[in-house]
């Protein structure tokens, strides 16, 4: 496969994510502006400018016409996804760590960072009139977080519930009607740096910092597979046709000067989503990848990396023809 | 890809045409491929001219992508024309996904470093003296009268009775006593220990192909790596080409491993060159030897 580079990001790729039908791309890096591609010919479709910090986390909504982006410059911006303005912008009194439209973009969730007196907070706004008023509106929901700080964010079924996973490798999931945990698991060691789901919701992988990532049930958090590597991962993606996944990691980024990028293990790494073994590795990221996502018809994927690239592989035949030995 | 009209040329293309020295960029759309062909100067001041091909391919998509695709360009791209921008948008080299068949190639790659570091202290250092776990100064019989204070085995004892007094009796003596694999002291290189690293097993070091290599012999002392290159070009591609020099005088020493791309190439050449006359001598040439031959 040819892959199609892009380099729109000066600095390191924190989170790439496709839309619904995956024809646009989105990535954001720790440079102060997000971008938007189309995903098919690698063709930039425009920046959106205005970010003072760097970018944790972007979302799009199911429509494809609100994009949402949180950074380290203490604020969660609104933007138009056709002309790229900002339509909102909520300022917060840390860095915005993660960010999700619910299913149905009706509300937005958004967890900030434990920072000097400001501990970490979890927050759900109404998005479905998004105006300058979004920003001094109150949010429907706002729970503090007691303990570990939230690393990453998920929408349960039917936004109903909220599922977070933490900086100490437990995930919790909360009833937003009442605004209370409704379930809890530990089965990670260290900070859970991605979760995402599967095409159909039912279940969700994680991407911890302990060399794993994990397979779980939304509904009742049971863990269900686990792929074991040698080094921190940072990104995982179900397949939404095959029963793979993908998984991104490498060396951790202060290691990297040190070693060589035979030793750092810089490659996507496909693992049988049932039989936990991996199969295959893609090479190309000078650095360790920080992010991974398949586009929805899981023809192609994409990797965004410490080397600030974002490369969309389209597979060959010879991937839709391999049978998994077993 | 529908194009918009009246896009503005970039600044930059403004300041060149200012010039007047650089024919404008054009654009020919001719059965399904895009060529567009720039002009620019290189760092040496050199004209270049860029022809870009793109193929066009038509997609039928949902309403919602299609007009989506219809959106104009924002933020930086702005002034971006239709299709790819060349500075944003890159096609990286081809990669392919590497299949794992077995999980044992991959272990043994992996683990040489760890085996050898977790055998570190059992294997690697070994005193000279008593065949234990620490190196030879430190051994805790060095200062007692018998050197070899404490024989592992038993084929030892009798050789190292001659070493009375001081530690220097040891190392020496017991290399004659023994046949080179059962003494123990024997110095293996790091190379061809346990733990060591197979290279010629290890399937992620670019060792050089030899199957395609030949070797040319009977060249003549003055002959250079110009000549060889012009001598060999013409049957394909070359990867390597090393033609043995004096280190003194830097003359030719008759022979020369030339390494093609192709096999195929190779033996044209081989099929050629062998008995063909160059410089007053006759050329005799051969696939190359594996190096393990040579050793």
């Amino acid at each position: 496969m040819k892959p199609i580079m892009l380099h729109g990001h000066e600095r390191a790729i924190t989170q790439i994510k496709y839309n619904r039908e995956g024809d646009l791309l989105f990535s954001a890096s720790k440079g102060n502006k997000p971008n938007v591609w189309y995903s098919l010919n690698g063709e930039r479709l425009g920046t959106f400018n205005g970010h003072q910090g760097a970018i944790w986390c972007i979302d799009v909504d199911w429509m494809t016409s609100k994009f949402m982006s949180g950074a380290g410059d203490n604020s969660l911006k609104l933007w138009d996804c056709q002309t790229g303005k900002e339509i909102a912008s909520i300022s917060t009194n840390s860095s915005v760590r993660t960010c999700n439209f619910s299913y149905s973009a009706n509300m937005a969730a958004y967890c900030t960072d434990k920072a000097l007196k400001h501990m970490c907070e979890m927050f759900i706004v109404d998005t479905r009139i998004v105006d300058d008023s979004l920003g001094s509106a109150e949010p429907i929901l706002r729970i503090p977080i007691n303990g570990p700080r939230v690393s990453s964010l998920l929408w349960g079924a039917l936004d109903e519930t909220l599922l977070t996973g933490h900086e100490n490798g437990e995930i919790i999931q909360w009833d937003l009607k009442m605004g209370k945990k409704l379930n809890s698991t530990k089965k990670h060691t260290h900070l859970i740096n991605d979760m995402q789901m599967s095409g159909n919701g039912s279940m969700f992988i994680t991407a911890s910092k302990d060399h794993t990532a994990k397979l779980f049930d939304s509904d009742d958090l049971q863990c269900l597979k686990t792929y074991k590597t040698e080094r921190p991962v940072n990104s995982a993606a179900i397949s939404p046709i095959l029963e793979h996944v993908v998984l991104g990691g490498g060396q951790d980024a202060m290691d990297v000067t040190t070693t060589s990028a035979r030793v750092g293990k810089f490659d996507s790494r496909f693992f049988h989503m049932v039989f936990e073994e991996e199969f295959g590795k893609v090479k190309g990221h000078f650095g360790p990848i920080n992010s991974v996502a398949f586009h929805p018809d899981g023809k192609s994927y994409s990797s965004g990396g410490e080397d600030g690239y974002v490369r969309i592989h389209s597979f060959d035949q010879s991937y839709f023809e391999y049978a998994f030995d077993y | 890809m529908p194009v918009a009209e009246g896009i503005k040329s970039s600044w930059a293309e403004e300041v060149e045409l200012e010039g007047g020295t650089l024919p404008p960029s054009t654009e020919v759309r001719e059965n399904g491929m895009k060529i567009v062909t720039d002009y620019k100067y290189n760092s040496d001041d050199k004209k270049v001219k860029i022809v870009r091909t793109y193929k066009i391919e038509k997609r039928i998509v949902s309403k919602t992508i299609a007009s989506r695709k219809c959106w104009h360009k924002f933020g930086e791209s702005q002034d971006d024309k239709p299709g790819p921008n060349p500075a944003t948008t890159i096609v990286a080299e081809d990669v392919y996904m590497q299949y794992i068949t077995s999980k044992e190639e991959e272990k043994t790659e992996d683990d040489g470093l760890d085996k050898l570091k977790s055998m570190g202290d059992k294997n690697v250092v070994k005193c000279r003296n008593c065949q234990g776990d620490h190196w030879t100064s430190k051994c805790p019989w060095k200062d007692t009268i018998l050197a070899g204070g404490k024989p592992a085995d038993d084929k030892k004892g009798p050789t190292v009775g001659g070493g009375g007094a001081g530690s220097s009796g040891g190392p020496s003596i017991s290399a004659p006593g023994d046949g080179p694999k059962t003494a123990p002291s024997k110095y293996i290189p790091p190379s061809m220990r346990d733990g060591a690293p197979k290279r010629s097993d290890n399937p992620n070091m670019p060792r050089r192909d030899d199957a395609s290599a030949i070797r040319i012999s009977n060249l003549s002392e003055s002959t250079t790596e110009t000549d060889l290159e012009d001598l060999v070009r013409s049957f394909g591609p070359l990867q390597k080409l090393y033609l043995a020099k004096d280190k003194l005088t830097g003359q030719c020493k008759g022979f020369a491993y030339i390494h093609f791309k192709f096999r195929t190439d190779a033996a044209k050449a081989i099929a050629t060159l062998n008995g063909y006359g160059y410089d007053h001598l006759i050329l005799i040439v051969d696939w190359s030897k594996p190096h393990t031959t040579a050793q």
